[in-house]
């Protein structure tokens, strides 16, 4: 814990004079290596949920396995407490050599990122129109192709929505890792804390916040463009 | 690196933890439970008015989900910070933020509880001649409670897990007990304090539950609007 470098920032610079002065930005100690940490460490989450989730969920959807209860999930994805499982890892994982950091928060972000996409994917690929399916079962698609271009393909739009929730959530609780003995993006509010500078703790927040209603804007620009006409005009009445 | 010599005398629990600092233990368990009750009870409050808003006025549905979605995804870190200039390191900086997450769950069971009354069943009420207070707390309210019960739980199992993040605004009950355990590098709190965490929410889910089936004894079993 004591390894870790404080963030100074005099306390008569005002939060915005030192958010948009570039000194504060570059360097091995500045913003960018923290947003660096934070989006490296979101960004290996969501794709390891997404490359583990995407292909189970349509499976298990694709041939009507493991009913799943919708409303359990959804109850289960909103009450992961993720400061108590990270804490619980933090001490297992030093004990087994692998440091404090990133493995107790990885796992614990991870666990966080895992419903939702589960979740989109499993329901949109189970409410492809039946029509569909069989039509193209009598075109003689085979059940790889049915999966690929019809199901995977109507689903594509739910799936995305569904990686751009647990995308926000995990920015969203990433920085609570700076109060887990690592840095990354909320190693501003804690040293801002920490130093009782509360022009740091604001300045750190509002990175935070930006960050998080970046990522949400992005996967909806992607989720837009990507889209095919015909797909996009489903995706209107999708939820979520 | 902590030396392995210290690690050995580091277990992940000392059990006699538990008898010699009971009053902490038991002090950071009420803390949780008071920050979890005082947040969901102004969550419940302004989810009410909210959601009576929303039912009255329908067009304001769509902005107020948009509000509540949107405090929703304000991350719990920047919130707690960002009220500490404003109301210091105070209980009620834990609760605002711990509030304001709980209104999108509330809000949306609220209305969709409201919403599943069948328009005879209200027709009927106002054919007995009952007043549309009356109509409300006595016809449509129970109607709606497996929805609002089902948001109850949620919001309340997702506000004790995220009670524990206040322990960075020197808040947060249990959360105290895993950053002073994190701090001293002392796992005996750190893991009493996120297991008993997890346990409380369980236990709370399972009162909630317990409570909403004997309130609606009608009802087969709770529903949630998502």
């Amino acid at each position: 814990m004591t390894v870790i470098a404080q963030a100074a920032v005099p306390r008569d610079v005002g939060v915005f004079e030192w958010l948009f002065d570039p000194d504060s930005w570059a360097g091995t100690d500045g913003i960018l290596s923290s947003l660096a940490d934070t989006v490296i460490l979101c960004a290996i989450v969501v794709v390891v949920a997404t490359i583990t989730m995407v292909p189970l969920a349509s499976w298990l959807a694709h041939t009507r396995r493991g009913e799943v209860s919708v409303s359990w999930l959804v109850t289960l994805s909103r009450a992961i407490p993720t400061f108590a499982v990270a804490g619980l890892l933090v001490p297992i994982s030093l004990r087994s050599g692998w440091g404090f950091e990133p493995w107790p928060i990885f796992i614990a972000l991870l666990l966080l990122a895992l419903p939702p996409i589960f979740l989109n994917t499993y329901t949109a690929i189970q409410q492809v129109d039946p029509g569909a399916v069989d039509a193209a079962r009598a075109m003689g698609y085979s059940e790889t192709e049915v999966l690929f271009r019809v199901e995977l393909a109507l689903a594509t739009s739910v799936i995305l929505a569904g990686v751009r929730v647990a995308a926000v959530t995990v920015v969203a609780t990433e920085p609570i890792r700076a109060f887990l003995g690592g840095d990354g993006l909320g190693r501003y509010v804690r040293d801002g804390l920490g130093q009782n500078n509360d022009g740091l703790v604001i300045a750190g927040a509002i990175l935070i916040a930006g960050l998080a209603g970046l990522t949400a804007l992005s996967f909806r620009s992607v989720e837009r463009f990507a889209l095919p006409d015909g797909v996009r005009r489903l995706a209107t009445t999708a939820t979520r | 690196m902590i030396p392995l010599l210290a690690q050995a005398a580091n277990p992940i629990i000392r059990w006699e933890y538990f008898i010699d600092e009971w009053d902490q233990i038991r002090r950071a368990l009420v803390e949780h439970l008071e920050l979890t009750l005082y947040a969901v009870a102004l969550g419940l409050i302004v989810s009410a008015g909210l959601s009576a808003i929303a039912l009255r006025y329908r067009w304001t549905i769509a902005p107020i989900n948009g509000f509540t979605a949107f405090l929703y995804t304000i991350p719990s870190v920047a919130l707690f910070g960002i009220l500490v200039p404003y109301f210091g390191l105070s209980r009620l900086t834990a609760v605002l933020p711990l509030a304001a997450y709980t209104l999108l769950i509330l809000v949306t069971n609220i209305v969709a509880g409201f919403n599943s009354v069948s328009p005879e069943v209200r027709e009927a009420a106002n054919g007995m001649g009952m007043s549309p207070t009356r109509r409300v707390l006595h016809v449509e309210l129970p109607l709606a409670m497996p929805y609002i019960i089902a948001g109850l739980r949620i919001a309340v199992v997702s506000t004790v897990g995220l009670v524990t993040v206040a322990a960075i605004i020197g808040q947060g009950g249990l959360g105290r007990l895993i950053l002073d355990g994190l701090r001293r590098t002392f796992w005996t709190p750190m893991t009493i304090g996120a297991s008993l965490s997890i346990l409380l929410a369980l236990v709370l889910d399972a009162v909630i539950l317990f409570g909403g089936r004997w309130l609606t004894p009608w009802a087969q079993r709770g529903r949630s609007a998502l």
